[in-house]
């Protein structure tokens, strides 16, 4: 009886041993099985789509499980800081705004990845376009991986702009030729010539601009765009925001109360309501046809150039933002004339990000999983397909254009919209967005009297000067000496 | 004869009775005292978030800065103009319905379910729907003045009226509140008083001034004292529909508590602007409650 019962152990034994063979064999060569990733971002699809895409293939290769974590845009600063402030660690990765990056890396909420990064020969990135390397650069380390590269280009209707009949009327109306605006001012010519009229030849009546007002809707950057070339002197650095020695607000000087006098002048050349537009506006309403030009993210090409619905599909232009023949200098004080209009393409956003939280337990698999959306393949498949929200960042998504013809462009829309965007980050002038601690402080101080501004309730010059004085409080509340030493490392300068 | 065994006392010491008191007890420290004596220590604080949550004691400053700051005075003008109309004008309309629907009516019952259907849903749904509503290219409501000839209105882009807009949605989701309840009391009216009153002759409005009114008193002041509590909080419907523009014409106290705690982080500053609303609506509950006592008191004396 007792042989008997021994053989039966014998045997489930053995069963039991092939039967969980294969559960072995699976975990074999799976770096980071057992391990679950929790990413946060933005709510699906925008942003959210590239972890959706990516995650099953990743999963099967290291077995690892991600566990995706969203919220809308206008929530997500605030979570991340919640759950950064209070140690919760809810969260291991995070794909966030490079703008942030003073605020999160600055306060050491994320993991350093200087090493893993520079060791990482498959990521290739020296393909990744300079500016995009800067973004996720906070005191000489890398704190992230670029996913996304963001600009802000100016969008036209060829057809509006290149039909002969409108060229002759406008020349006859502003005494120069219809054209892609080279400066603000043609840009403000052409909106006020195609605003209120039914030049598309359907019968409706169509505007001249689009772009986003709405306070919480991006307006910030929208008008940060217009300012760069007022106030960006070539090769001279604190331009922007702050005078580099004092932290001085530069925001109330001339050129931008002259550029916040040309934007909010715009609201009456679009449809009616834009002054409650968001970005989202720009891209449906450019799609629709509403307008003949649009200032935006490259989202709007994408819409408008590859979404079946756009009636403006293959009469897309895209351009660099236009200049400004005079510039303010601020050290100097006085406007200078150039002898070509100055042209300063602002990196609004600056592009979302991959971070590693440095409360993760699983920091090697939370890099990998970063890696593999900004790796050359997977992220040329994510900036070439729809609603993933991200923008061409590397060298190599600017050279083939097979992937962007399979997505929906046709020529010239294409070869036009990735010149623009190229000629923007390659341009010496280009001006990166905002990155320090506070930066969404400094933003909503602007906005909020950047929106009184565009509704009339205050001047231009009011509403700037408010808003310099609100930076001065944000500023000291951060503590001055300590804002000048990170401002100016951003900047490249040398200590004071 | 059996004796009846002796009823058993609930709690026949205090003892006894802390278990049971223990869980609600523990349950309101922690989501509501300790919530509140948080937020109230933000107020007094300069927050820092390198490295984590640092708190160092700011004194006054936070409240100092409220007083001075034309952002908060423009907010709260904003939302005690959207209480007093918005509030009023639901009491009044929600008190003709329910006198429209409290007799026999043909059909009366399916009124009533559409009457109630905006209560039911969600702010945020509402937002998206009066947000397309007032849409003045594409909007329901352009179209139609445009049918009848009428010129475009700037429901939401024109900084006078966007909050008159603001006004008109609420109004639309929260009278059915109102007419609800008010149909409730009316129905629960001692029908021989009315009838008595009938009976002697009185006319339909001496009727309602001396009869059914002051006996809706003290339900009137019940629903108008819960939506004023709530609509001092309004918040999501303004976020959808204008996002408190256009400037900060449409900006209530809590979407700029909300805009300052959760998008510019300023979390001393956005606690204090909480606070500060709500010991305005506490003192707006306290002034109606006694106002409605007065009345009441006059009316038993007159």
């Amino acid at each position: 009886m007792a042989r008997r019962f021994r053989l039966i152990g014998i045997l489930v034994g053995l069963a039991l041993c092939v039967a969980l063979l294969p559960v072995g064999a699976a975990g074999q060569g799976k770096p980071f099985s057992g391990a679950t990733l929790t990413v946060f971002t933005q709510n699906p699809p925008y942003i959210a789509k590239p972890v959706q895409m990516f995650a099953p293939a990743w999963q099967e290769r290291t077995g690892g499980k991600i566990n995706l974590v969203t919220a809308p845009f206008g929530e997500l600063y605030s979570k991340l800081m919640s759950s950064f402030a209070l140690g919760t660690a809810a969260y291991d990765i995070a794909l966030f705004a490079s703008a942030w990056m003073g605020d999160f890396a600055g306060n050491r909420y994320l993991l350093d990845l200087t090493d893993r990064i520079k060791a990482d020969a498959g990521l290739n990135w020296g393909d990744i376009l300079p500016t995009y390397q800067q973004t996720v650069n906070w005191g000489g380390m890398l704190y992230a991986l670029p996913i996304d590269g963001d600009v802000h280009t100016v969008f036209y209707r060829r057809d509006a702009l290149e039909n002969p009949k409108h060229k002759a009327r406008f020349k006859t109306k502003y005494g120069y030729d219809l054209r892609p605006p080279a400066t603000w001012k043609e840009y403000r010519d052409i909106a006020e010539f195609f605003n209120g009229w039914e030049w598309a030849g359907d019968g409706k009546k169509r505007f001249g601009v689009l772009e986003a007002f709405r306070r919480g809707g991006q307006a910030f950057w929208f008008f940060m765009s217009h300012a760069a070339a007022y106030v960006s002197v070539p090769g001279q650095k604190g331009n922007m925001f702050f005078d580099p020695q004092t932290m001085k607000p530069q925001i109330n000087n001339p050129g931008f109360v002259k550029a916040l006098e040309d934007w909010v002048a715009l609201v009456k050349l679009g449809p009616p309501g834009m002054i409650n537009f968001d970005s989202g506006d720009v891209r449906s309403q450019f799609a629709a046809g509403v307008a003949a030009l649009a200032l935006d993210w490259g989202d709007t090409g994408i819409v408008g150039g590859t979404d079946p619905k756009s009636i403006v599909r293959g009469k897309i232009g895209t351009i660099v933002l236009p200049g400004s023949p005079q510039v303010y200098d601020y050290k100097t004080g006085k406007w200078a004339t150039l002898d070509k209009p100055n042209v300063a393409p602002y990196l609004a956003f600056g592009g979302w990000v991959c971070g590693v939280m440095v409360t993760t337990k699983n920091p090697s698999a939370a890099y990998d999983f970063c890696r593999t959306i900004a790796e050359p393949k997977n992220s040329y498949t994510a900036v070439t397909t729809a609603e993933t929200g991200l923008n061409p960042f590397r060298a190599s998504h600017f050279a083939d254009t097979s992937g962007w013809k399979k997505f929906g462009f046709v020529e010239p829309d294409l070869g036009s919209y990735l010149g623009a965007i190229k000629a923007s980050l390659a341009h010496p002038n280009a001006q990166l967005d905002l990155k320090l601690p506070g930066q969404a402080r400094y933003l909503d101080a602007l906005e909020t009297q950047l929106a009184r501004a565009a509704a009339g309730e205050i001047t231009p010059k009011a509403a700037l000067d408010r808003a310099a004085a609100e930076w001065e409080k944000i500023t000291d509340g951060q503590g001055r000496d300590r804002m000048i030493a990170l401002y100016r490392a951003w900047l490249g300068l040398p200590a004071k | 004869m059996r004796e009846r065994p002796p009823i058993a006392q609930p709690f026949p010491g205090r003892q006894s009775a802390a278990p049971f008191l223990f869980p609600a007890v523990g349950i309101l420290l922690l989501f509501t005292v300790f919530p509140f004596l948080f937020t109230l220590t933000l107020t007094l604080s300069r927050v820092s978030l390198v490295g984590g949550l640092r708190l160092d004691f700011g004194g006054l400053t936070n409240w100092i800065r409220l007083a001075t700051d034309d952002r908060f005075w423009n907010s709260l003008s904003n939302t005690v103009l959207i209480v007093a109309a918005a509030v009023t004008l639901e009491l009044l309309l929600g008190l003709a319905l329910a006198l429209l629907m409290n007799r026999p009516l043909r059909g009366g019952g399916i009124f009533r379910t559409v009457f109630i259907l905006p209560m039911t849903l969600a702010p945020i749904a509402i937002g998206y729907t009066w947000r397309m509503m007032y849409h003045e290219t594409i909007g329901p409501l352009n179209a139609l003045l445009d049918m009848a000839g009428l010129p475009s209105v700037a429901w939401t882009s024109d900084r006078h009226l966007a909050i008159f807009s603001i006004i008109l949605t609420d109004v639309w989701h929260w009278t059915p509140f109102m007419f609800i309840v008010l149909l409730a009391a009316l129905q629960a009216l001692p029908g021989e008083v009315i009838e008595a009153a009938q009976l002697d002759g009185t006319s339909g409005w001496q009727l309602f001034r001396h009869i059914i009114f002051p006996m809706l008193v003290p339900t009137a002041v019940a629903v108008t004292l819960l939506r004023t509590l709530e609509a001092f909080k309004i918040v999501d419907e303004i976020f959808i529909i204008t996002g408190g523009g256009p400037g900060v014409s449409t900006e209530s106290l809590t979407l700029h508590a909300y805009y300052t705690g959760f998008l510019s982080f300023d979390l001393a500053y956005g606690a204090t602007i909480a606070l500060a609303l709500f010991l305005l609506v506490l003192a707006s509950a306290l002034a109606l409650v006694r106002v409605t006592r007065r009345y009441q008191a006059a009316e038993l004396w007159s």
